[in-house]
């Protein structure tokens, strides 16, 4: 009984890592196939987080501890709450001097009520 | 009392944070809080606690389920051979006028599937969002205004 | 036995996984094209390393290694909002080898530098 119990755990503990660093991945993928740095974001601040969040969560199960699963999870949280923030500041900061944006763009309302000049 | 279960709240944090869960830590964290607390006593105030707490745990429900779901589609778009990308910025028009509240909701919206806010208009009316699949704007905006947008106004007002 | 063997590869199966990221992200960084691209990639490397940090602490079962991550999140999150604030000041998205648009972006901070921000 105690044998399967630590079983899962271990199990629970490899598809968190396994799914994590495939996120990563994804992102990294994505940071090289997408065309612009608007797009190029999508994939940092999305599937980046939550690769690296998963990763957090893993080590934090791993440890068996309330108190390190529960720093583990502020991380993760504090992930969460810090990348859409960078993400923000940066598309703001790239658009604002006049980054173009891929020519497949169909719309972008924010050029139309903020022409560069 | 709202003002006390903010202080108990952040004090569990606290010992959630600092990784020991003694009582004297509890109190040293207790007393940090109540510090924090009557910095900021004028938004702490007049809040109705515990409703609000049921709204925001569903919120935050709603955003893990809407973070797991953006990753997903995101590693699906990349991982298709040909990517057909609409991607576009468009402006939402803002029904929540408070700073927290805007922040609150460009931060979800920036990590949900596939759009990712840009800019607030000097105005705080418009908010710029870029979409990865912009060739439905209408739908995405309602999307977010039913969403999100519904949610914080339940949670916070 | 057989819960750590299944653990031991998970490990060494995600840290695979995190280089290959880790190597197409740095591609990313080198190739640019733009300065914005290069900051979206430097933050995912962050993501990346805290992915790779994590790994570790489960593996050795150091759980201070959760602290060193949680620490560098905090270390790259303001790296990315001072590269923000740099690109913001810099006025331009002019980059060497990229499409030129001198002309518009030197017109541009002669307008921008009157108004104020």
């Amino acid at each position: 009984m105690a044998d399967l119990f630590n079983f899962l755990f271990l199990l629970v503990i490899a598809v968190l890592i396994v799914a994590g660093s495939l996120f990563s991945l994804v992102a990294a993928i994505g940071l090289n196939r997408l065309p612009d740095v608007f797009t190029r974001m999508h994939a940092a601040s999305k599937a980046g987080t939550v690769g690296s969040g998963l990763l957090l969560l893993a080590a934090g199960v791993h440890a068996g501890e309330l108190s390190i699963l529960f720093r583990a999870l502020a991380g993760f949280l504090f992930f969460i709450l810090t990348a859409p923030i960078s993400a923000h500041l940066l598309a703001r900061a790239a658009h604002e001097v006049g980054y173009r944006l891929n020519e497949k763009t169909v719309i972008n309302e924010l050029r139309r009520d903020r022409p560069l000049e | 009392m709202t003002a006390l279960g903010l202080n108990l709240l952040l004090a569990v944090l606290w010992i959630a944070f600092s990784g020991s869960a003694t009582f004297v830590n509890f109190l040293f964290g207790f007393l940090v809080s109540a510090l924090a607390i009557g910095l900021i006593r004028e938004q702490a105030e007049g809040v109705s606690y515990l409703r609000r707490v049921r709204f925001i745990l569903s919120l935050t429900i709603l955003f893990f389920k809407e973070l797991a779901l953006s990753a997903w589609k995101v590693a699906t778009l990349v991982l298709r051979r040909d990517m057909d990308l609409k991607p576009g910025i468009f402006a939402f028009p803002l029904t929540v006028d408070r700073d927290f509240e805007i922040t609150l909701l460009a931060n979800l919206i920036t990590l949900t599937p596939g759009t990712l806010s840009v800019d607030v208009s000097e105005d705080r009316r418009t908010l710029y969002v870029h979409a990865i699949d912009c060739s439905d704007p209408e739908g995405t905006k309602r999307d977010i205004a039913e969403g999100f947008e519904r949610k914080i106004m339940e949670a916070f007002r | 036995m057989m819960a750590a063997t299944l653990f031991n590869f998970a490990v060494w199966l995600g840290l695979a996984i995190l280089s290959v990221a880790f190597l197409m992200t740095v591609y990313r960084v080198v190739k640019g094209p733009t300065l914005a691209d290069r900051v979206v990639a430097l933050d995912m490397l962050v993501g990346i390393v805290i992915g790779f940090i994590a790994i570790i602490a489960a593996k050795t079962g150091f759980t201070l290694y959760i602290d060193i991550a949680i620490a560098l999140g905090l270390v790259g999150f303001l790296a990315t909002v001072a590269f923000a604030r740099f690109i913001l000041s810099r006025q331009t998205a002019d980059e060497e080898g990229g499409k030129s648009n001198g002309e518009r972006a030197a017109k541009r901070t002669h307008a921008t530098a009157r108004k104020v921000r």
